[in-house]
């Protein structure tokens, strides 16, 4: 989960690369101030040709009428003044989480968007004026000026309106990079300052030379990725014989579980809308991007479950009653790992496809810590009861990623790789997806005292939190398995609790040929 | 040249030597390009057909056996569409503003039905020898063109990734039969047989009208394909084989189908013969194809370059590889739906309606759904 990288001088609020944008406004409008005339419109400046992921929509923009085709396709509902009245807390956030969101720039770009809608308001209350004055009586002389005046507003008007939406965009474009606030909890630092929540197990103890889950994989024929480097790329595989059934008890297993917990199940789309990708806080167009495109069209591969199941209430009003939702996805998951490299990319540890079964809720803001430790518990219990040994991290603020407000991963010991590998992360990510997402939900009742009421007397909607949590992640799970189970004469021992979606195999045995 | 020779003999021949490379250059080239254009063309002739196979358009397709009868309704039936809806299984609405349309979310004891039908169908093959699988369901381009289909035509089925010479695949036909792409494999290893699932993937370019509403036909589904390579002389027995698991398989799940022995016009290039099964969707109101099982003899094999080495050589004939090996032959490929879901799901949600909105489960799918008998409506 990357942030824009913004090409700016950091240091200087007001200098930015879009030309429209040269001072700081003042009162004394004059058409002079803005580096460019009124002409039968060309297409301007992409408005975020400084991004590093301006992306060329193969789509129209659905919004006004003589903007460029590059408009922004949808956008974050940011509290803009909540921002500039935390400002210190905010930069804090950025600072620790070690992000390139610019915030000078966003209030400085708030502030000079303010005024100009004043000054556009102010306009249209003048050429509201003349156009009641030229409704009475008028001299021709008088007449004459004031339609020249009325003209005058109204091609001043037009400038102003177009750069107001410029502004707004370059707003929005700026300030959608700010990440989310951090628990008050999560350990300030990078990579080795995150907590331990809790540990369970220990490594076992083997008493012969252990192998890893590729020379298991090949011992039991059980993993093919030579074929698959030939038919598709590195980081692809197939799965073989009792892994396959291996992978369907785990994926059915984890469902029953999960079910228990009142959890709905899911499949979903694996192709989606880029849109959708950018609304859940990933990068479908970056350099090093995680995602594949399809060509010729403006959708994606997903990258997990999380996306598909994040839109299905986008753009939505919920009733209080509905909440909390509570979704176990499968699908298949595609990531192009670009950018990821070493040894912490062997066999099935990092690879391009994968199923998972993933963990989405949605519910009320006060409810989201909670639901926070519920997901983590239940992630606990299942690894638990396949008798892992592992750790839960309380992820410092450097490796949160922009939507979470807090993220526990999981860390399994994976002995033939002989160290600790992530095989589950639970982020909540408090209102940050919904407000791209644009999921609201009504409270119930009307709120006894407070002052904003919506129409009609009904209480105004609010953004729901949302929450994401790795149920089972195939392959990792599989690195765990394999190289935790393995026996001396080269055999695998089933865990228990997947032995009845097996049907009832206890043993994965060498093939005798 | 190697010889002693008077200078201006010598001189004569460099020149010689000199024109003939140069001519020899040219031809060559001249060569190269008239073997890629005739091996363009050539490759776009199709199998040749099994004789019993009849000759004409969709309407001449035999038919090889029917099972079962419709179902009579004493209640005003819906479609799937409508049962999805009512019991809660099924979301086209939220998948068009998330992916566009043709795709689709499955709900509760949709999901259920999924793997059961997936977990089942596994277990009956895996009983019948076949070796299960997963695979990769992105794939170099040339895999894809090898097995006999068209990634980049207009109208392609093929999804490409952009920045690549990736596609998704249509089918887990393609990954299998690359698995064993450029190999010699020993007689003794045939036949392979393998059940292999995969999501799929296809653009369904081209395809119009009233046959793609609902779950009929998508962008993305999952399926379990059988996938067979063996010697020349036992195609057609496994061809039987794989038609025989299918119709047991549908049997078992109490649907009523008529297995088509495909006419030439339908067969598709690569296939000698093709069966395809149709089954009886009553909220449709007629048959629909839920699977085809097609005999590619040595059409795919020729492309992904599969042959095998028969094990003794042969008493008499002439023709003997390297130090007296027989010399390597072409296999035979054949591939076949043994489960089509989404298909499936319309069978069974549209033939096992009852009266009060509920949905009855085929017996054999309920130990692999936590012994749920019925899917009920939900109230809220």
């Amino acid at each position: 989960m990357g942030l824009h990288k913004l090409r700016l001088a950091a240091a200087v609020p007001v200098t930015f690369s879009s030309r429209l944008f040269l001072k700081p406004f003042t009162n004394t409008l004059t058409l002079g101030l803005f580096s460019r005339h009124l002409q039968p419109r060309n297409k301007p400046l992409l408005v975020r040709a400084f991004s590093a992921s301006a992306a060329v929509q193969d789509i129209p923009a659905t919004q006004t009428s003589d903007s460029s085709a590059a408009r922004p396709l949808w956008k974050a509902a940011i509290d803009f003044k909540w921002i500039r009245d935390n400002k210190e807390a905010v930069e804090i956030n950025i600072r620790n989480r070690n992000s390139n969101a610019n915030l000078e720039a966003v209030l400085q770009l708030y502030e000079n968007m303010v005024n100009l809608q004043k000054e556009v308001e102010r306009l249209r209350e003048e050429r509201n004026n003349v156009a009641k004055k030229m409704k009475g009586k008028l001299e021709p002389s008088e007449r004459e000026r004031l339609v020249e005046e009325g003209k005058n507003l109204k091609e001043s008007l037009v400038t102003l309106e177009e750069d107001l939406v410029k502004l707004k965009d370059e707003l929005q474009h700026v300030a959608q990079s700010i990440p989310n606030m951090t628990h008050p909890d999560v350990p300030v630092g990078g990579e080795d300052s995150s907590a331990i929540r809790q540990e369970v197990g220990s490594p076992r103890e083997f008493s012969f030379p252990i192998k890893d889950h590729l020379q298991l994989g090949k011992d039991l024929d059980l993993i093919d990725f030579d074929s698959a480097a030939e038919v598709s790329g590195s980081k692809f595989f197939y799965l073989k014989n009792e892994a396959v059934l291996l992978e369907m008890a785990l994926l059915n297993w984890t469902l029953s579980q999960v079910m228990k917990k009142g959890y709905t199940p899911l499949t979903t789309p694996e192709i989606v809308r880029s849109s959708i990708v950018e609304k859940c806080g990933f990068q479908p167009r970056g350099d090093n991007t995680q995602v594949y495109s399809i060509d010729g069209t403006d959708q994606c591969l997903i990258g997990t479950a999380e996306i598909p199941v994040g839109g299905i209430h986008m753009d939505s009003i919920l009733l209080e009653s509905a909440l909390p939702l509570k979704y176990i996805a499968f699908s298949h998951c595609f990531r192009t790992e670009a950018g990821a490299a070493g040894a912490a990319t062997k066999g099935l540890y990092r690879v391009h496809q994968f199923s998972k079964a993933e963990m989405f809720v949605i519910c009320q803001p006060e409810d989201s810590e909670s639901f926070h430790q519920e997901l983590i518990q239940i992630e606990e219990d299942l690894f638990t009861s396949l008798g892992l040994h592992f750790k839960t991290l309380d992820m410092a603020t450097a490796d949160l990623g922009a939507p979470a407000y807090r993220k526990f991963d999981i860390e399994a010991w994976m002995p033939g790789l002989g160290r600790f590998g992530e095989i589950s992360s639970a982020s909540n990510c408090t209102d940050y997806q919904s407000r791209r997402l644009g999921i609201r939900y009504r409270p119930s009742e009307p709120p006894q005292t407070g002052p904003k009421k919506g129409k009609a007397n009904l209480p105004a909607t609010k953004f729901v939190h949302t929450l994401n949590a790795t149920a089972c992640a195939v392959p990792r799970m599989m690195v765990c398995l394999l190289e935790n189970y393995q026996q001396e004469d080269g055999s695998v021992v089933i865990p228990e609790p997947l032995r009845p979606f097996m049907g009832g195999i206890e043993l994965i045995k060498p093939k005798h040929k | 040249m190697k010889g002693k020779l008077e200078p201006s003999e010598r001189e004569r021949l460099v020149e010689e030597g000199k024109n003939l490379k140069e001519s020899l250059v040219t031809l060559e080239e001249d060569l190269v390009k008239l073997k890629d254009e005739l091996q363009h063309v050539a490759q776009s002739i199709p199998n040749m057909t099994h004789p019993d196979v009849p000759v004409g358009g969709e309407d001449s397709s035999a038919i090889r056996q029917e099972v079962g009868s419709p179902r009579e309704f004493s209640f005003p039936i819906k479609d799937h569409l409508q049962l999805g809806k009512d019991l809660d299984l099924i979301d086209f609405d939220s998948a068009a503003e998330v992916s566009g349309s043709k795709f689709f979310y499955l709900k509760n004891e949709a999901v259920l039905l999924e793997m059961a039908l997936l977990n089942w169908t596994l277990s009956q093959v895996m009983k019948k020898g076949y070796t299960p699988l997963t695979t990769p369901e992105i794939v170099r381009s040339s895999i894809v063109e090898k097995c006999g289909f068209q990634p980049r035509g207009d109208n392609t089925q093929v999804y490409s990734i952009d920045g690549t010479d990736q596609c998704l695949i249509g089918t887990a036909e393609i990954p299998v039969g690359g698995i064993h792409m450029d190999s010699i494999l020993l007689e003794s290893a045939l036949p392979l047989k393998y059940i292999a699932f995969s999501h799929c993937f296809r653009t369904e370019a081209g395809a119009a009208g009233a046959a793609t509403k609902g779950l009929y036909r998508v962008h993305q589904f999952s399926k379990a394909e059988m996938f067979v390579i063996c010697q020349p002389e036992d195609s057609e027995s496994f061809h039987q084989e794989l038609i025989q698991i299918e119709e047991d398989l549908f049997t078992s799940l109490g649907l009523h189908f008529k297995t088509l022995d495909m006419a030439t016009a339908d067969l598709g290039a690569p296939a000698y013969r093709k069966f395809d099964i149709e089954a009886w969707m009553p909220g449709l109101g007629r048959f629909g194809e839920i699977s085809s099982a097609s005999n590619c003899t040595d059409y795919q094999s020729r492309r992904l370059g599969i042959r095998y080495r028969p094990s003794e050589p042969p008493q008499t004939g002439p023709k003997k590889g390297k130090a007296n090996l027989p010399a390597t032959k072409f296999v035979h490929t054949l591939n076949a739906t043994a489960c089509a879901v989404p298909r499936m799901m319309v069978c069974l949600l549209e033939n096992y309606q009852q009266e009060d909105g509920s949905v009855v489960i085929p017996e054999p799918l309920r130990p692999f759904m936590g012994g749920i008998e019925l899917i009920k409506p939900k109230h809220k």
